[in-house]
C-alpha cells in the first residue's frame, strides 16, 4: 500500500485523545479513553447518562484538567492551555444545557463569537481609530453570514432568550462557528428540538463538515447519529465500550446490552 | 447630539445658577457620576460587585492631597501620581479577589475597603482622624479654577468625557466581552475570552474613575477625612449604580444625582442614610431589578402598549 492509499483510508487526525483519566471525588468520569478524531469528519460519541460525554468534552476544552492522559490537538498538546486559549486555536463549543448571553440580541451573541477574530483593546475603544471600524464592520458582516448560514438572519435583533428553544441550540451553533474552528464540540445539540427542527439540524451538521470543519458530536438521538456520523464511539461508565462505523456499532452486542437495547440494533447494514 | 444637549444642560446649570452652595451640589453631582460610572462599568456591565470602591475614592484624595499639601507637588502630578497607584492597587488586589465570584469578591473588595480606610486613619501624613487640611485648589495654567462655576465646568467636563469613553468601550468588542461575563463567564470563555484578565482589567479601570472622583474631591474642598471614604461611602456608590439601573451609563447620572440631592435637601435621610439605603436597595432589588430609571421606563412603555397593541417588550 502506498503513502497515498494509506492517507486516504484514516485520514490524519485533528484530534487525538490518548489515555484519559478523570474523577470527581469517588466517581470515575472517564477511565482511559483513547480515540482519534479524523480531519473532516463528524465523530459521535453515544453512551448512557452519566457515562462520561460532556466530561470528555469538557477536558478537551479545558474546563478543568484531566487526572491523567493527554489531549492532543493538531500536532499541538493542549495540557496545560486555558480554555480560552484552546478557542484560538481552533476548538469551539455548545453546551448541552443552552447558555446564551442573555442581555444581548443575536446578532451580539454571534458577535461575541468574533471575540478572537478581532484585536480592538480598551484604548481602540475608546479611541474608535479607523482600524477598530473596519474591524467592526468586518465582524459585523461575518456574523450577518453566519445568521443566514444557520437560518437566523431575521432573528437578528431579537433578544437571544426570546427565541424559541430549537432556535436558540442554532444561535449557539452559530456563535461557536463565529469562533473560526476547525473542530466543533457539540453538546446534545438535538435535545429538545422537535422532528422538522432536527432534520434541518442534520443538514446544517452537513453544510458544517463541508464548509471544512470536523464534527465532534455527543447525542442521544440515534436515528440521528447513525445518520449523520462517519465513526461512533460508546461511552459506559467512562469506558471506552466499543469503537467504530454506525454499522459495526449498532450490531455490536455489548453496545446493544449496555445502551441500545434490541429494537434499535443495527437492523441493514 | 444627546452630548450636544448634555454639554447645553451642563452650560445652562451653571450659568443659571447663581448661589455658591448650590453650584458646588451640582459640582459634587459630577464628582458622584464619575464614581458610579466607573463602578457600573464593573458591576453593572461585568457583573462583579465591590463592596471597597471608597477606598480608590479616598487614594485619590489623599495622594494627591498628601503630595500638594506636604511635598508642594503640583496638583496635576498628584493626578498623575494618584492614578498611577490606583492602578497598581487595584492590580494588586483584583488579581487574587477576582478569582473569586459573588458573595466571596463581596468581602474581600469590603475587606480592601475597611484595611485602606485604617490607613487613612493611622497614617501621621494623611492627618489621621483630624484629616488633612489646606488642599490647594486648581489651575489650569493661568486659568483659576477657584471660582465654584469654574470648578463646576471643569468636573463636569471630565465627567461628561468619562461617559464619552466608557460608552464607546460598551459599544465595541471589549464591552461584549465584558457583558459576555455578567451573562455566562463559562460560555464567554469557550468564546476565547480571558475572562480573568478581563475582570482585572475593568477593576482597574473603574479604580481609576473612582481615583480621579477622589483629586477632584480632595482639591475642591480642600480639607479630607477618612469618614468620606469609608464603608457607607462604598455602599452609597452602590445604591447609586442600583438605582440608576444595571449596566446603564445614563442611569449612573441619574443614581448619583438622586443620591447626591437627597441627603442635602432631607435632613432625615442624613440620619437614617444607611438604612435608606438597605431598604432602597432591597426594594429596587424586589420590584425593579432593572433599576429605577429603566423600571420606571418599562411600566411606562408597558402601559403604553397595552393601549396600542400587544407588542413585544423593547429590549433594554
Ligand atoms: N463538574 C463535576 N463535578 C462533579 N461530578 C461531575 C462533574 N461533571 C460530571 N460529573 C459526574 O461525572 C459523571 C459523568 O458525567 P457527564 O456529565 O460527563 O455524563 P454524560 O455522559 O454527559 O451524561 P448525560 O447524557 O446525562 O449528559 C456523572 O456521574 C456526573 O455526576
Ligand atoms: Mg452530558
Amino acid at each position: 500500500m502506498n503513502a497515498l492509499e494509506a492517507r486516504q483510508e484514516k485520514p490524519l487526525p485533528v484530534l487525538r485523545v490518548e489515555a484519559v483519566c478523570k474523577s470527581f471525588g469517588g466517581i470515575q468520569a472517564l477511565n482511559d479513553v483513547t480515540f482519534d478524531v479524523p480531519a473532516g469528519s463528524i465523530f459521535s460519541l453515544i453512551g448512557p447518562n452519566g457515562a462520561g460525554k460532556t466530561t470528555l468534552l469538557n477536558l478537551v476544552t479545558g474546563s478543568f484538567p484531566a487526572d491523567s492522559g493527554q489531549v492532543v490537538f493538531r500536532e499541538t498538546m493542549l495540557n496545560g492551555r486555558k480554555a480560552h486559549e484552546r478557542v484560538a486555536l481552533g476548538i469551539a463549543r455548545t453546551f448541552q444545557n443552552i447558555e446564551l448571553f442573555g442581555s444581548m440580541s443575536v446578532l451580539e451573541n454571534v458577535l461575541v463569537g468574533r471575540h478572537v477574530k478581532t484585536r480592538c483593546g480598551f484604548l481602540g475603544a475608546m479611541a474608535r481609530l479607523p482600524r477598530t471600524i473596519g474591524e467592526e464592520r468586518e465582524a459585523r458582516s461575518r456574523a450577518m453570514e453566519l445568521l443566514d448560514f444557520v437560518g437566523l438572519r431575521d432573528a437578528a435583533s431579537q433578544r437571544s432568550t426570546d427565541l424559541p428553544f430549537g432556535w436558540q441550540r442554532f444561535l449557539e451553533i452559530a456563535r461557536a462557528l463565529a469562533t473560526g474552528p476547525r473542530i466543533l464540540l457539540l453538546d446534545e445539540p438535538a435535545s429538545g428540538l422537535n422532528a422538522v427542527e432536527t432534520s434541518s439540524l442534520a443538514e446544517l451538521l452537513e453544510k458544517i463538515r463541508k464548509s471544512g470543519v470536523t464534527l465532534l458530536l455527543v447525542e442521544h438521538d440515534m436515528s440521528l447519529v447513525m445518520k449523520v456520523s462517519d465513526r461512533v464511539l460508546v461511552l459506559n461508565h467512562g469506558m471506552k465500550l466499543a469503537e467504530g462505523t454506525p454499522c459495526e456499532v449498532q450490531a455490536n452486542e455489548a453496545v446493544i446490552a449496555a445502551y441500545l437495547g434490541r429494537d434499535k440494533a443495527g437492523p441493514r447494514c | 447630539m444627546r452630548y450636544l444637549f448634555f454639554i447645553a444642560a451642563v452650560l445652562a446649570a451653571g450659568f443659571l445658577t447663581s448661589s455658591p452652595y448650590k453650584l458646588q451640589l451640582l459640582t459634587f453631582i459630577g464628582i458622584n457620576t464619575l464614581l458610579a460610572l466607573g463602578l457600573n462599568m464593573l458591576m453593572g456591565y461585568t457583573g462583579q460587585i465591590s463592596l471597597g470602591h471608597a477606598a480608590f475614592y479616598g487614594l485619590g484624595a489623599y495622594t494627591s492631597g498628601v503630595l500638594t499639601v506636604h511635598y508642594h507637588w503640583s496638583p496635576w502630578l498628584g493626578l498623575a501620581a494618584a492614578i498611577v497607584l490606583a492602578v497598581a492597587a487595584a492590580f494588586f488586589i483584583a488579581l487574587p479577589l477576582l478569582q473569586l465570584s459573588g458573595f466571596y469578591l463581596g468581602m474581600g473588595t469590603l475587606g480592601f475597603g475597611m484595611i485602606m480606610f485604617v490607613v487613612f486613619r493611622q497614617m501621621s501624613l494623611t492627618g489621621g482622624d483630624s484629616g488633612l487640611v489646606g488642599i490647594p485648589g486648581l489651575f489650569i495654567g493661568p486659568l483659576s479654577l477657584d471660582s465654584p462655576r469654574n470648578y463646576l465646568f471643569f468636573v463636569w467636563a471630565v465627567a461628561i468625557i468619562s461617559i464619552f469613553l466608557c460608552e464607546r468601550l460598551i459599544h465595541s468588542r471589549i464591552g461584549r466581552a465584558l457583558r459576555a461575563i455578567h451573562d455566562s463567564e463559562r460560555a464567554a470563555s469557550s468564546m476565547g475570552i480571558d475572562t480573568g484578565k478581563l475582570k482585572v482589567h475593568i477593576f482597574v479601570l473603574s479604580a481609576v474613575l473612582a481615583a480621579v472622583a477622589g483629586f477632584l474631591y480632595a482639591h475642591l474642598v480642600s480639607f479630607i477625612s477618612p469618614s468620606s471614604f469609608d464603608f457607607l461611602v462604598s455602599v452609597r456608590m452602590v445604591t447609586m449604580v442600583v438605582i440608576g439601573g444595571m449596566a446603564s451609563i445614563w442611569g449612573s447620572l441619574l443614581g448619583a444625582a438622586v443620591l447626591t440631592v437627597l441627603p442635602e435637601t432631607l435632613t432625615v435621610f442624613s440620619e437614617y442614610e444607611m438604612i435608606v439605603y438597605g431598604l432602597v436597595l432591597i426594594v429596587i432589588m424586589i420590584l425593579l431589578p432593572q433599576g429605577l430609571f429603566r423600571g420606571v421606563l418599562d411600566i411606562y412603555e408597558r402601559a403604553g402598549s397595552k393601549a396600542g397593541k400587544a407588542s413585544a417588550r423593547s429590549q433594554g
